[in-house]
């Protein structure tokens, strides 16, 4: 090992040259790894803040095609039986809604007849109020204002808690049968997002039974669910299945299992950003077997009088061999620390130019995200650490076909060559 | 006396473009502790071959080599180097030094080769270049060393883990007349003083006359043997 220093020593230039190859290399991995992985827990945080994990939302299969209420009290029910069901409460939604208060307008999107106290439960971290709160008891005309519904434009607000407004609404389109009745706000929301394909910021709240009178229905449009925990996620979707008769009849949206394929994407994407990065390695591999293959040779001579005065083919393999895994363990060294530094300079720069996209409404979950403009790269040791093994196997892997043929020198010809 | 190294019809030939070169004959030799043997030949009489043979660095292609007893063409090749580093001292032509190394770790490095410890090497590498008028030239490197010197270096190196014969091949050749008696007067002094054996393969004449005992070879076989005025041993 000491003999491996010493000659790495005397020929420093050519040895700089080829540590920096490995320093690339493993620079490019450690840097895009971290990179990566900056990026893949960004991502996931951003989508786990539009998403609540633990709770599943069930519609009938064809609610997207216009086939209405489907699901009676006694499914809700029964799915709040199911094991690591926390609770199930039902929803109906309608359209063609306005909303009337001193002269102004407003028009959900959606109106939502909901049970309060269960469906805030479901929602407790989303469903915050700007103004007001629920009421208790939840009376039969309480309403609540979904964000963009009181705030059409941004600084006007269309009631405040506690004022009655008119809510109109189309019972029947043919023949047309409107109704105009009286609701208390209770309060209005912030911003909310989306979950179930139902954006609560383009929508109003009033109590489900309210709803149901009015319409003259027992059947509502969805079921939401909260679990204890999202490992239930695919026991008990799997169970809401087999009640309604497969996967057809009902669509059960499952926030964890959409994650988890989004987690599968970010983890492909960081391996084939490590593969990538580690063909630089093997190019610093086949450096090392370059220059050792050229110091093999010119050190013929050396290795003839070393052996001549005793030492076994081993110890010249190791001495070659060491002279490949200090290279490597060298490169790795300044190579982790190198990778991690470019990694904070790509993630501050590199995603800049999305700064100049406004922020957007996700698709999916209806919150306004904002874009990412930087990437905090994280670094985790076992990388480190596998990075310096795979340094050091890539040296002497590479290594090892020159000291083989330095090992297996015949000393009298070697002491001969010149 | 006992015998340190013993040959038996060593033959050894050597293919040259698609020729078989006969290197050596059957050639058998004894050399006991303490002696001073010279081989004397002209070039291409297969004495440095021979040497090789002897040293282990090479094998015959038939006959037999026992050094301190041990059956040579028994062994594999780590076992042979081994035997290298403990029962055998090479001095050459052209040094053979590692140009990196300084004299003292040149010394040493047999030492190393060993497992000695480094406190241990260092003080018998030291040890070894004041036997061989070097101490104050120990930490220089040998391109800053004269050939005299270097191949005192050399021979220190040789003779470091204490072995039972010295290989001395045309230790001379490469150094002027004076620098090259200075060396044989060197071994022969160790050879006294430490009742150490050398086998010194020489084309010069006056070289041999040292030697206790001069086996003339010519074309792979030995042609006679003479004293030497090297002087009677005790």
């Amino acid at each position: 090992m000491a003999m491996a220093w010493q000659s790495m020593k005397q020929r420093r230039f050519r040895t700089s040259l080829t540590t920096l190859g490995v320093v690339i290399g493993i620079t490019a991995i450690i840097g895009l790894a971290s990179l990566g992985e900056g990026f893949r827990v960004t991502i996931s945080n951003q989508m786990e803040q539009g998403f609540e994990l633990n709770v599943l939302t069930v519609m009938s299969g064809g609610l997207l095609t216009g086939v209405p209420s489907t699901f009676e009290d006694a499914d809700v029910q029964n799915i709040s039986r199911f094991d690591g069901v926390v609770l199930a409460t039902p929803l109906i939604q309608k359209s063609f809604v306005k909303l009337f208060n001193d002269g102004k307008t407003a028009t959900p999107l959606v109106t939502l007849g909901v049970n309060f106290t269960e469906f805030w439960t479901i929602y407790p971290d989303r469903l915050i109020f700007e103004n007001g709160s629920l009421p208790q008891p939840i009376k039969n005309d309480t309403a609540v204002i979904g964000y963009n519904v009181q705030h059409p434009t941004e600084g006007e607000a269309f009631a405040y808690p506690s004022q009655n407004i008119t809510i109109q609404m189309t019972l029947e389109r043919a023949p047309l049968r409107i109704e105009n009745l009286t609701f208390n706000v209770a309060g209005t929301l912030g911003k909310s997002g989306a979950a179930g394909f139902i954006n609560f910021d383009d929508a109003a709240f009033i109590p489900i039974d309210t709803m149901r009178k009015l319409y003259q229905t027992n059947y509502s449009d969805m079921i939401f669910v909260r679990l204890a925990d999202p490992s239930y996620s695919d026991s008990v979707a799997a169970k809401i299945q087999d009640r309604f008769g497969g996967a057809g009849e009902v669509r059960v949206l499952v926030p964890a299992a959409f994650m988890a394929q989004v987690e599968t994407i970010l983890n492909m994407v960081q391996i084939f950003l490590i593969a990538i990065a580690s063909i630089a390695l093997l190019v610093a591999g086949l450096g090392i077997m370059n220059i050792m293959t050229v110091s093999v040779m010119e050190r013929t001579r050396e290795i003839g009088i070393l052996k001549a005065i005793g030492a076994k083919s081993r110890t010249v393999l190791t001495m070659f061999l060491a002279e490949a895994a200090l290279i490597g363990l060298l490169g790795g060294v300044i190579g982790i620390p190198l990778g991690y530094g470019l990694a904070q300079v790509m993630g501050q720069f590199l995603f800049r130019f999305s700064a100049q996209i406004t922020p957007r409404r996700s698709i999916i979950t209806g919150t306004e995200t904002q874009p990412i403009t930087a990437v905090t790269p994280i670094l985790l040791w076992q990388w480190a650490v596998g990075a310096i093994v795979f340094a050091i196997g890539v040296s002497i892997i590479f290594g090892w076909y020159p000291a083989r043929k330095a090992a297996k020198l015949d000393p009298v010809e070697a002491l001969r060559y010149e | 006396m006992t015998v340190v190294l013993e040959a038996r019809d060593i033959h050894k030939t050597y293919p040259l473009g698609k020729v078989e070169v006969s290197a050596l004959r059957g050639v058998t030799i004894e050399v006991e502790q303490g002696e001073f043997v010279a081989i004397l030949g002209p070039s291409g009489s297969g004495k440095s071959t021979l040497l090789h043979i002897l040293g282990g660095l090479d094998r015959p292609d038939k006959g037999s080599i026992y050094i301190d007893g041990i059956n040579l063409s028994t062994l594999n090749d780590a076992k042979l180097a081994e035997v290298r580093l403990h029962k055998i001292g090479f001095v050459f032509q052209f040094f053979n030094l590692l140009p990196r190394l300084t004299a003292l770790r040149n010394v040493e490095l047999p030492l190393t080769l060993a497992d000695v410890s480094e406190k241990e090497s260092v003080k018998k590498a030291t040890e070894m270049l004041e036997l061989v008028g070097l101490k104050d030239r120990m930490h220089h490197r040998p391109t800053e060393l004269s050939g005299g010197e270097q191949q005192r270096v050399a021979v220190a190196r040789a003779l470091i883990n204490d072995p039972k014969i010295v290989l001395a091949d045309e230790p001379t050749g490469n150094l002027d007349t004076r620098t090259g008696w200075e060396i044989v007067s060197l071994m022969k002094r160790l050879s006294t003083e430490k009742n150490q054996t050398f086998v010194v393969v020489t084309h010069d004449q006056g070289v041999a006359e040292n030697a206790n005992r001069i086996i003339q070879l010519k074309d792979g076989v030995i042609q006679g043997v003479k004293k030497g005025s090297g002087g009677i041993r005790p």
